[in-house]
């Protein structure tokens, strides 16, 4: 079989534009799931069975109290800076300035590991147990998504601060460019999570 | 309509096949809508409410009107499969035309079926309009309706409760539904409704007997173990009996 | 992420990829499963008495998800992140060991990377499925023979009944896109392997994974609520819930990531001219299948996240005692439960239009109408679930809406009949097992398409809903129209994928008797479900005995015809004649590449100049 004809010898930009679609595309399937989040959220808030979205203080415990819509929106702004230093990455990739794309991309990762320490503190002190009503059990439902979507962040940067130092970006760079679509829509998602919470 | 699929060939309709298919087209029809709601109509449980009587009236009507095309679908296929058949391990030789659409057939079919299509809605829709207001009829019996593993309870307007459900015949009755463990579903089966039993929430149905006699009350969502046997009978009597059954059964209840 | 690099990096840990395979796979994921077991059994608190039982359900779920990390590192899966992490791209020849190159029988039981072994995988899981699901079927069947209750206790009777549903539904989702989707798909559209070829050894290997919490659940209780699992019954059902839960996740997961990348495969790698109108139409069953499953599949997912979460955590999704919602649950169920019925036919279908003009040699009649159908009916199938629950009074006002998108869907499915029929219509026909399957279709799928007019009209449902009728009516869509296409599609593309011609008078005889014994059992079925039979029931009142008796007799009718097919399978492709390179005389690809179908299929990739239906003498 000659070179030419080889499967694993196509063109980067093929390559790249194929492996972008294959990834907007589980991103359509993530969207789904994480849309089905919010019909959840309001379908419970609508309903609010016998008073139980924010239950009333009982003898047991005191009233359920929302959680002040910043934590939320604190992630949503740790992840858009994250995001934004991948972009000023992409851009050095872009322009082969090799230092700008290695100091983006560390900046990115360090981002997702600051947002997902932060989004795992607030999960452990929350200031309710999870049988305390439908708005907490939300609460926990877009708290633990959004830190699997941050561990996932967290191994995306990371390999991709890793290959930019190795230098493997230099002839093409569409793995960056992929990764940039899966930081917009951890922003997205992060903003849909904080947008829900923040409105009891 | 198998005709226009030959637009070029002047006389289609003096082809063999179309009108072998054209006859075959006509028994079938009969033969699929008669069978077809026959079948129906008989296995069906005698009804004991205008609701069923409707139910079964709408099925005949449905089967009859599907039947002109399946049966197209059938006398099509029965002329295919009786027309010349080749056996063997090669392939017969090739067909002698390459018609690969006929747009004036697409489009009968397409405007046939969304035409049924519409037939069919509209004569759901007066159905569920009529049986929707019925839920509010003021001056109907209320009954309260509670499903537990596994039986049913109902209770009465006056504070009377039963396991065994008894109604007054022509009256109209409006259930109230609800659940105090996992979903059920309350089907009354010679009245033709059925509403789920939700724990949280209560759901209606509303019907008028008018049969006297002795039915069926069956669960239809699986509920857990007994799922099989949570079933309970329905008495429909006449008022009188209605009313001295009640008074009886309210005095048997505050006795204990 | 794919392997490709521009600059290859020397790859010294290639000995891990060749040590793994099927049997370490198995040995860590035991090994971890029994890990996190005796770990969680140590230091997982006590409940309290607030909460009860949830302790029990947690030490399950993580052992599951111990066995699904261990398995799938044990096989192999996270070698090409990890390696994609450390910045050492797989090489060129590793890529070509993943492909099994010159492996023979082993590659089977690895990682392997070949569409045409995964193929192979496919097929073999699904006969284990249907025959497990089939066995279950049977032991439903027998017990209804009786109408007191038979000899299985009501709890493993209903666990039967949801493990039958639920494995079938699997079975039947893979059945086509699986098999002929991965073997064949690739070949038909002219290219080497499908876009992602990790992903698609990592999809059938989740399946596998999968199915180990199932099994596992049957000894912690069972799945006793049905296939549909409703909460908040499942809540309170045994610990083989978990069993269930893990069993959907991994394979929600398992079908995403076939779905983005089958429809990458067909969007970006078809060969050179074959533009949409020249791609032929069981591709576009594929991809409609798999690519439903993309926005439905994650709606299952997520509602069976919060189950385990209301079971483990205590928190409140389904209970309504803490402000949840036992429709929510199924609104969430059916918003993929209904797409996903699409997902198991239209492949079926698809595959059936695709042996229609070889069987009839004859262009297939209106290749845009075929296409039209089949996506008004996956675009209409996400908006139609509420017609499953007209009845629950979740929002009687929305019945008519959902009434008007449900019967919509009528029109699409037409079009597809009219495709079917006007490829016979003056045909010329070659009369083999595919060909009749394709008649069968059309009566089965004619009976099941008319009942569902009946079961969609919300006063007829009123009476038909939760009853045998409804049972019978989807055993006809998945059955009579389903599995009748894939077993079809199974006799037609056999001397493709051994090199063998399926034994033609076995195809015949087990033809036969499965779709007699079919409809004498769902006839039945029909019968008493209209004498007023409610489903998932172990004993029925003496007046439904006689339909009961007619439908288990129509059943052991139907596993004897399996039996002839599985006897079929197994000495055909044993010993079968040898098929020549085009039995069929076809005009699509996969005809062209002959058997054994080398690795990576073309040598020099086809252009394609016309489309795969040009049958027909040319009239004057």
């Amino acid at each position: 079989m000659s070179v030419e004809t080889h499967a694993h010898h196509e063109h980067p930009d093929v390559v790249g534009s194929r492996n972008r679609l294959g990834v907007i595309l589980l991103l359509v399937a993530d969207i789904a799931f994480a849309l089905s989040m919010v019909f959840v959220y309001f379908y419970l808030r609508g309903q609010n069975v016998n008073n139980m979205w924010l239950p009333a203080a009982t003898e047991e415990h005191a009233v359920v109290t929302p959680l002040s819509a910043s934590p939320g929106w604190t992630v949503t702004a740790i992840v858009t800076f994250g995001l934004l230093a991948h972009f000023y990455g992409l851009k050095g990739a872009r322009s082969k300035n090799q230092t700008q794309l290695k100091l983006g991309s560390l900046v990115a990762f360090v981002a997702s590991v600051v947002a997902i320490v932060y989004q795992f503190n607030t999960i452990a002190t929350a200031p309710f147990t999870f049988s305390d009503g439908a708005y907490v059990s939300c609460f926990y439902m877009f708290a633990i998504l959004n830190f699997v979507h941050l561990a996932l962040t967290v191994f995306i940067s990371l390999g991709n601060w890793n290959r930019a130092r190795l230098g493997i970006y230099v002839s093409d760079h569409w793995h960056v460019d992929i990764v940039r679509v899966w930081w917009v829509w951890m922003v997205v998602s992060s903003l849909l999570g904080a947008f829900a919470l923040s409105n009891p | 309509m198998t005709d226009v699929m030959t637009p070029k060939a002047p006389q289609w309709w003096k082809k063999p096949d179309v009108k072998k298919t054209a006859i075959l087209w006509v028994v079938c029809t009969a033969v699929i809508g008669y069978v077809g709601a026959e079948f129906h109509v008989r296995n069906m449980v005698s009804p004991a409410s205008e609701t069923m009587s409707g139910v079964i009236s709408l099925m005949r009507v449905f089967t009859w009107a599907a039947a002109p095309v399946a049966g197209l679908v059938a006398a099509m296929c029965l002329t295919v499969l009786t027309s010349k058949r080749h056996y063997g391990d090669n392939p017969p030789a090739e067909a002698d035309h390459q018609v690969s659409n006929s747009p004036r057939a697409t489009a009968l079919w397409i405007v046939v079926s969304a035409l049924l299509c519409l037939f069919a809605l509209v004569g759901g829709f007066i159905v569920i309009q009529k049986d929707s207001s019925s839920l509010f009829d003021k001056s109907a019996l209320q009954v309260n309706v509670t499903g537990q593993q596994w039986l049913w309870n109902f209770d009465y307007e006056n504070g009377a409760r039963s396991e065994d459900l008894y109604l007054p015949v022509n009256k109209p009755v409006v259930f109230h539904i609800t659940s105090v463990d996992v979903k059920h579903s309350f089907w009354v089966v010679q009245m033709g409704i059925k509403m789920d039993a939700n724990p949280g929430y209560t759901t209606e149905a509303a019907v008028t007997p008018n049969k006297i006699g002795v039915f069926d009350v069956r669960c239809t969502e699986l509920c857990g173990l007994l799922h099989a046997y949570m079933q309970t009978k329905v008495h429909v009597v006449s008022q009188a009996d209605y009313d001295a059954w009640l008074s009886i059964h309210v005095q048997i209840e505050k006795g204990a | 992420m794919t392997t490709v690099m521009s600059k290859p990096v020397s790859a010294p840990g290639k000995s891990i990829i060749e040590k793994l395979n099927f049997f370490t796979a198995l040995a860590l994921g035991a090994i971890s499963a029994i890990v996190v077991w005796r770990l969680a059994l140590q230091f997982l608190p006590e409940d309290t008495e607030v909460r009860l039982f949830t302790r029990e359900d947690k030490i399950t779920l993580l052992s599951m998800t111990a066995w699904l990390v261990g398995f799938m590192t044990g096989i192999g899966a996270l070698v090409g992140p990890f390696r994609w992490l450390m910045g050492k791209d797989l090489s060129h020849e590793e890529n070509m060991f993943l492909a099994g190159k010159d492996m023979g029988i082993k590659r089977y039981f690895r990682y392997t990377t070949d569409h045409k072994v995964i193929g192979i995988q496919y097929l073999v899981i699904i006969m284990v499925i249907f025959g497990i699901g089939g066995i279950l079927a049977m032991l439903i069947r027998t017990n209804l023979g009786s109408s007191e209750g038979g000899w299985i206790h009501p709890q493993a009777y209903n666990s039967i009944v949801g493990t039958h549903g639920i494995i079938m539904i699997v079975g039947t989702i893979i059945m086509v896109t699986g098999p002929f989707g991965n073997f064949i798909m690739p070949i038909m559209i002219g290219a080497r392997d499908m876009a992602f070829p990790r992903l698609n050894a990592l999809s059938f290997w989740l399946i596998v994974a999968a199915a180990v919490p199932l099994l596992w659940g049957q000894f912690l209780g069972g799945i006793s609520t049905g296939w549909t699992a409703y909460n908040p019954l499942a809540s309170q059902a045994p610990l083989g819930m978990d069993g269930y839960i893990m069993f959907i996740c991994i394979f929600a997961i398992s079908t995403m990531v076939a779905g983005a990348n089958i429809t990458t495969t067909v969007v970006r790698m078809r060969a050179k001219g074959m533009t949409w109108n020249r791609t032929p139409i069981f591709v576009y069953g594929v991809v409609a299948s798999v690519a439903l499953g993309l926005p439905a599949f994650p709606v299952f997912f997520l509602s069976q996240i919060m189950s385990a979460m209301d079971r483990a955590l205590d928190t409140s999704f389904y209970n309504t005692a803490g402000g949840g919602s036992g429709w929510l649950y199924e609104n969430l169920f059916w918003i993929m439960g209904h797409p996903e019925v699409y997902v198991i036919l239209i492949p079926a279908i698809a595959a059936l239009m695709e042996m229609a003009p070889v069987f009839t040699r004859r262009p297939l009649f209106s290749f845009n109408v075929a296409v039209m159908g089949i996506a008004g009916i996956s675009g209409l199938s996400v908006l139609v679930w509420a017609h499953h629950m007209y009845l629950s009074g979740w929002a009687p006002l929305l019945n008519t809406p959902f009434m008007l998108t449900t019967e919509l869907i009528s029109i699409p499915t037409g079009m597809l009949f009219l495709v079917l029929v006007g490829t016979l219509w003056r045909g010329r026909l070659w009369m083999t097992m595919p060909t009749m399957s394709i008649f069968a279709l059309l009566w089965n799928f004619m009976i099941g398409g008319i009942t569902g007019i009946y079961l969609s009209d919300v006063p007829a449902d009123a009476f038909l809903h939760g009853s045998m009728y409804v049972t019978a009516h989807f055993h006809y869509t998945l059955i009579g129209a389903g599995l009748t296409g894939a077993l079809a599609a199974l006799v037609y593309w056999f001397p493709a994928m051994t090199g063998r011609m399926f034994d033609k008078k076995l195809s015949w005889v087990a033809f036969w008797i499965v779709q007699i014994g079919f409809n004498i059992a769902f006839i039945g079925m029909f019968t008493v479900g209209l004498a007023g039979q409610p489903r998932r029931v172990e004993a029925y009142a003496s007046t439904f005995n006689t339909g009961n008796m007619i439908t288990t007799g129509g059943a052991y009718l139907i596993m004897s015809g399996m039996l002839v097919l599985l006897y079929g399978v197994i000495s055909s492709w044993k010993s079968g004649v040898k098929a020549p390179k085009n039995p069929w005389q076809a005009k699509t690809l996969e005809w062209t590449v002959g058997y054994p179908v080398p690795l990576e299929n073309f040598e020099v990739l086809p252009t394609v100049t016309s489309d795969p239906y040009g049958y027909g003498k040319a009239q004057s």
